[in-house]
């Protein structure tokens, strides 16, 4: 496992905020800074296919994955993201291959991993005592081995957006137009759902099922106020993402605040949401 | 029988060609050809299966049967642009028509912006159709007519031996219609690709086209316009109006085609 002590060192001298000279807070930060750009990227595509749901059920599934790992009696950091990749990969070869529509495909898998994992949840009362986890996120009890993960990933769909961005936004515009003029859709629509289901479970461990959701669509949605191109609303999805995850960060960790670090991104993302709502208002007046 | 007999002439060869819906043949037994340089026009009543048809030569609908597109130099699969009838999208999405024109081609992402090389093929193929000043635009903000000069010079960007185009001048005013009109006709002589159109607008297929198919779920003729689109076979395919427009009527003059660009070459 590589040492990656330089990296948080440098984080308590960049950052010199009393929070930030303690190794889980490093953690947690560093952790962020790799799932932030990964949920913003993510996000403006999860808006161009309208997968909010999508993601959601997702979200949902890790529940699930943790129900399995009871059962298994393996760890839950490994059933999670197995088990989030074959929802994934199963609502989009249901979506693909069957004539019900999005949501109700994805409502039926819902509902299904939801009832699952209270179902084995229900057996074991003390699993039920972790429910506040999955509910609120824990980003401050990351382990090196969720960091060497989400490094891991991070390179992966580094390497899949630079590949993919353009034909993936070309899909989300028309797949049918997209397919005719020579783009491989169906390669590119499971590709994005099994990297989007991983992200989707990764950022469970930092802002909790109910906000998951929240750290794909708000940055993408208050990109998509203040850009005027595709490529602009990409960089403003980055900088919203990442701001609100390092200013959320610190905020919930003042002692002023000492909220939870989840809501407390979520919160700050949605300020931008609100600025950007106002900024975009602004400019349409203007414009005639 | 071989598929170069099959073919000999032909950049699509359907045989035998059935859609089936929720047990509803949507197209029944369909064999046509579409002639190599042709502008070929697909005209036929509502329902009468006009989108499936081209919908099953683009393989987006499962069907039976055989449909064959083959190009020159054979050996490579054919390149079709395809112009769709209403292009659905999200028109808050930011994204400007250069963006629009390089994303199909250009690796780079477009948040580092557009190479050189694509951007300069986009920007000729948009002064082809005439829409060179709408590069920097928003999608979303395109009017009806420019849209579809955008498609189609999306769709051109492709080099396609053949251009598929599902009724082009849905939501077009008469000047839209034909400026369309004429770019369509000044860019396949222009390129020499094959152009297969659905259409409703019988005058200006009886005017322009080279081959007409008449569909009703089945192929009711095909051939010539002006052999095909004959008052006694619009009205058997349409019903009563057809009669309306008579194609023997104007075997040498266009005073009887009601098409905008023909409405022009009229009063000049």
């Amino acid at each position: 496992m590589p040492d990656l002590t330089f990296v948080y060192d440098f984080i308590s001298v960049i950052l010199p905020f009393d929070c930030m000279q303690v190794r889980f807070m490093q953690k947690a930060l560093f952790g962020l800074i790799l799932l932030a750009p990964m949920t913003a990227a993510m996000g403006v595509q999860v808006i161009n296919f309208r997968m909010a749901f999508f993601s959601d059920a997702v979200s949902h599934s890790a529940f699930a994955g943790a129900a399995m790992a009871l059962i298994f009696s393996t760890n839950p950091h490994w059933t999670m993201p197995v088990f989030g990749l074959m929802v994934g990969l199963g609502i989009m070869a249901m979506q693909r291959g069957s004539a019900l529509s999005s949501d109700t495909i994805i409502g039926v898998f819902f509902s299904a991993v939801i009832a699952f994992g209270l179902a084995v949840v229900s057996r074991d009362r003390s699993a039920a005592r972790n429910l506040q986890n999955f509910l609120y996120g824990d980003i401050l009890t990351i382990t090196d081995m969720d960091i060497n993960c989400l490094v891991a990933l991070f390179v992966i769909l580094i390497l899949f957006q630079t590949w993919g961005y353009n034909r993936m936004i070309y899909i989300g515009l028309n797949a049918t137009l997209a397919e005719t003029h020579q783009v491989r859709v169906a390669a590119y629509q499971y590709a994005f759902a099994g990297l989007l289901s991983l992200v989707v479970i990764f950022a469970v461990y930092a802002v909790g099922v109910l906000l998951v959701t929240a750290m794909l669509i708000v940055p993408a949605a208050a990109a998509r106020n203040l850009a005027r191109s595709s490529g602009g609303m990409f960089w403003w999805a980055l900088l919203a993402a990442v701001f609100s995850a390092v200013g959320g960060l610190i905020v919930s960790a003042q002692e002023w605040a000492r909220t939870a670090s989840g809501a407390t991104i979520i919160l700050i993302a949605s300020l931008w949401f609100v600025v950007s709502a106002g900024i975009s208002h602004f400019q349409n007046r203007r414009t005639p | 029988m071989s598929l170069s007999a099959l073919t000999k002439g032909a950049i699509v060869h359907l045989q035998d060609v059935t859609v089936n819906f929720g047990g509803v043949n949507i197209l029944d037994h369909v064999s046509a050809s579409v002639p190599k340089g042709s502008y070929t026009a697909i005209v036929g009543p509502n329902g009468a299966g006009k989108t499936t048809l081209l919908l099953a030569i683009l393989q987006k609908v499962p069907y039976t049967g055989r449909i064959l597109v083959t190009c020159e130099p054979p050996g490579r699969p054919a390149r079709i642009g395809y112009v769709p009838q209403r292009f659905q999208f999200d028109r808050g999405t930011p994204l400007t028509v250069m963006e629009f024109m390089v994303m199909g081609r250009q690796r780079l992402p477009l948040w580092f912006g557009h190479q050189r090389f694509y951007r300069e093929k986009a920007r000729d193929i948009l002064r082809a159709v005439k829409a060179e000043a709408l590069e920097s635009r928003r999608l979303g903000a395109l009017s009806g007519g420019e849209m579809q000069r955008v498609l189609l010079a999306l769709a051109l960007q492709q080099e396609p031996d053949l251009l598929v185009l599902d009724e082009p001048s849905t939501g077009l005013d008469l000047q839209g219609e034909h400026i369309y009109c004429e770019l369509l006709d000044g860019l396949r002589t222009q390129h020499g690709f094959t152009q297969l159109t659905v259409s409703h607008d019988l005058a200006t297929v009886t005017h322009h086209a080279t081959h007409v198919i008449c569909l009703n779920r089945r192929v009711a003729a095909e051939g010539a316009p002006r052999s095909v689109l004959t008052s006694e076979a619009l009205t058997a395919i349409f019903g009563l109006h057809m009669g309306l427009v008579d194609s023997r009527a104007m075997p040498d003059g266009k005073s009887n085609c009601t098409a905008p660009c023909c409405a022009r070459d009229e009063h000049a």
